[in-house]
């Protein structure tokens, strides 16, 4: 009794046979080179901000600021759409907290604002400042981090005292190096972080700009080979790659599960209806240099990626091949154009943050208590977000997927007994 | 051998349809009209006297009848962000308190306009800004007259505001987009079936919940519990709060499926037994190791009922959870 047979008997039920049958295991190919090539620019572009990172250090100006700002942005583009391989895929769950955690207590990492306060009951460490202090105690133990390496960051300061916000490595780290806090609350304006913060000699701006650099430098160099071994899983031969393609239905499953969580859980409830509904800018995922719109636009670009089969790489090559559209619009058109329909409103709302944003709206702004337009275009994502899951949940039905999640209980043998 | 059982079962046999209407009937418009009653109540006696003490019992009474309708994520409640202006938990940022602070000390005009208070942040708003306003030390001494008083009454009339509204909207459509699921012009559910896959996402996303969360928060690490993390800890609630969890997902488990899932309710009845030998109203003793040890032992309960329900009222209904908002991190 093959799955395959299962399948096709699950949708016979529903439709007439396809005339033509699209193979699965091509698109979970296809699926499998996307993530390929999104991971792969994603660390070309990583590489470059290295590089324009390594210049702002060696030979700091406001120009090499700026480039490595730009450097940063650019790599959040294909970053962002690898995130629809996220949720599914064991491997890349469980890596993702290393290069894109947030939201973060950035104190841990570098000097803040007097408003940003000291320790937390949650966070004894949210002010710690690795930069300022080369010794300091770390849960009862002695650390000496007179030289900040990428082993420093990783084994002993990322999530700290067991806290999820000591984040003090990945992309968001590196933002804040870069651009610093944002103090501007709900009013327009990124963080303001001075070139001069790198400067060397009597130019340094609040102290210790070598330690600074050096932590700057060993984040990026992180990222970099965190990055390196992402896309490695996804190469021909990777553990990302096989296990995807060891089942044919476990694999789809796989995809349509990243494109539903990070739609409705992920993205629509924790990234932005949360920030909207608490007018907190410190739930913007990107608060540091207010590229928040375009984080959203492109984990949108990206569910609609894998579903689609086509990712237009940075260098603008395209990757493409059998989808999971063909299979579904195979068993059921309606269905698939309803998933279609849904994916381009869910464009066309976050399309319309980032232009409103770039036009000089803020997302911090859209934020606000009482600013009803910028709730209204936010929300208006969100729903879309919310309704294309009802639409990606009606294609595993069609697929006969739906029943794959069965999976027996890993509890206590008898956990009554601690009662008697 | 058995996934491949299920799959053939489902797709040669039309699965057995759920019990829609009496879950409608019997279970969430009950529940509805009980919680807008409780919040209608409470808005009602904060008007005649908001000090903490007197409030105090109708505010447990509406907090009640949210419990009966919480594991509900669907329809009127997740317009516009209702359901986190009613219950915004977990709060990993202490926003709440940092936002009551900041109302408070800056005596903000908001709590004077009608429905202004709708704008406010809802970690201000609903069931746990009052948690705080009526028994956290700091908060609750408020006197009549007050700013408190009078941000009690906002609240608590915002509230009822909120939830009569989400009654309204049930009886006036949504009870019958379910009823008409598949029927032309509903878009929002085209088959019976969409519906039953809904309900049931309830059920299991609910349980998660309860013991990932409200479990879970106050659990912590082995090393690290975090008692103060419980849910509704200063009222006391927090066991409560599973409690009537419990019991309204077996009623709703025990309606939506016929004939009634019997392993399922078997398993919500160890549960709920062992929840009432727990005698930790706030799961305060997770601090030490016997304590922690009945509280996990009643999240692998809880975790059990879920595998019941998915194994027993999921292939019987031909259904699984769909996606639910705790998918993510």
């Amino acid at each position: 009794m093959t799955r395959t047979l299962m399948a096709a008997l699950a949708t016979s039920a529903l439709t007439a046979l396809p005339a033509f049958a699209v193979e699965k295991a091509a698109v979970l190919d296809t699926y499998a080179d996307i993530a390929e090539a999104a991971y792969g620019d994603s660390l070309t572009t990583a590489k470059r901000l290295q590089a324009a990172v390594q210049v702002l250090v060696q030979t700091p100006s406001p120009e090499a600021l700026e480039a490595a700002k730009a450097a940063w942005k650019a790599a959040r583009v294909p970053y962002q759409q690898t995130e629809a391989f996220r949720f599914g895929n064991v491997i890349v769950d469980e890596w993702e907290g290393k290069v894109n955690a947030w939201p973060l207590d950035e104190g841990l990492i570098d000097y803040v604002d007097l408003s940003y306060g000291g320790a937390t009951d949650e966070n004894e460490y949210a002010a710690l400042n690795v930069i300022a202090n080369p010794k300091f105690t770390l849960s009862g133990n002695e650390v000496d981090a007179t030289e900040i390496t990428p082993a420093l960051i990783a084994d002993t300061l990322n999530e700290a005292d067991e806290v999820e916000s000591n984040v003090a490595r990945g992309y968001h780290a590196i933002e804040f190096l870069l651009w610093g806090q944002d103090l501007n609350g709900t009013e327009p304006g990124a963080g303001n972080r001075p070139w001069t913060d790198y400067a060397q000699g009597e130019a340094c701006t609040n102290a210790n700009c070598d330690r600074r650099g050096a932590y700057l430098l060993a984040a990026t160099d992180l990222l970099v080979s965190d990055l390196e071994e992402m896309a490695g899983n996804w190469a021909e031969g990777g553990a990302a790659r096989a296990s995807v393609l060891a089942d044919e239905n476990a694999g789809l499953n796989t995809i349509l599960t990243g494109m539903g969580s990070l739609s409705y859980g992920e993205l629509a409830g924790e990234r932005m209806k949360l920030g909207v509904l608490l007018n907190d800018p410190e739930e913007e995922q990107d608060c540091f240099s207010d590229n928040t719109y375009n984080s959203h636009f492109y984990d949108g670009m990206g569910i609609r990626n894998v579903y689609l089969g086509e990712y237009v790489r940075v260098d603008g090559s395209v990757v493409s091949g059998p989808s999971v559209s063909d299979l579904v619009a195979a068993a059921d058109p309606a269905v698939d154009a309803g998933l279609r329909a849904a994916l381009a409103n869910t464009m066309d709302k976050l399309g319309q943050i980032k232009t409103t944003a770039e036009s000089g709206f803020a997302y911090d702004q859209m934020l606000a208590r009482g600013n009803a337009a910028g709730e209204a275009l936010v929300l208006g994502a969100v729903d879309a977000l919310v309704a294309q899951t009802r639409d990606i949940e009606r294609a595993v039905s069609v697929l006969g997927l739906d029943q794959i999640a069965f999976e027996g209980s890993d509890s206590l043998d008898n956990p009554s007994a601690v009662f008697e | 051998m058995r996934l491949t059982l299920v799959a053939l079962i489902l797709s040669l046999a039309s699965p057995a349809l759920a019990d829609t209407e009496a879950v409608i009937r019997d279970h969430i418009l009950p529940g509805q009209a009980a919680f807008s009653a409780g919040t209608r109540a409470l808005a009602e006696a904060a008007q005649a006297d908001c000090t903490a003490a007197a409030l105090q019992p109708a505010y447990n009474t509406a907090f009640d009848a949210w419990m009966g309708i919480s594991h509900l994520r669907l329809g009127p409640v997740e317009e516009a962000g209702r359901y986190q202006a009613i219950a915004f938990w977990p709060d990993a940022r202490g926003l709440t308190e940092k936002t009551l602070r900041r109302l408070i000390a800056e005596e903000d005009p908001v709590v004077n306009t009608p429905h202004g208070y709708a704008e406010v942040s809802v970690a201000a708003r609903g069931l746990f800004a009052l948690d705080y306003m009526l028994y956290d030390e700091d908060f609750a001494s408020y006197e009549a007259g007050s700013y408190s008083c009078a941000l009690v009454q906002a609240i608590t009339a915002d509230l009822a505001d909120l939830a009569g509204k989400i009654e309204a909207e049930w009886l006036s459509g949504f009870a019958e987009t379910l009823r008409s699921a598949g029927q032309p012009g509903n878009t929002t559910y085209l088959s019976a079936r969409e519906v039953t896959q809904a309900l049931f996402t309830q059920l299991t996303t609910a349980l998660e919940f309860d013991a990932d969360q409200r479990l879970g928060q106050p659990m912590g690490t082995f090393e690290r519990p975090r008692p103060k993390r419980a849910e509704a800890r200063r009222s006391g609630r927090s066991l409560r709060n599973v409690t009537l969890s419990l019991e309204a997902l077996r009623q709703m488990a025990s309606l939506l499926a016929e004939p009634p899932p019997a392993e399922t309710l078997a398993a919500f009845d160890m549960s709920l037994k062992n929840a009432e030998r727990l005698d930790d109203p706030a799961f305060a003793g997770v601090e030490t190791p016997q304590g922690r040890l009945k509280v996990e032992a009643l999240q692998q309960n809880i975790r059990a009922i879920r595998t019941a329900a998915i194994e027993e009222v999921g292939t019987s209904l031909g259904v699984s959870a769909g996606f639910n908002s705790a998918d993510g991190d």
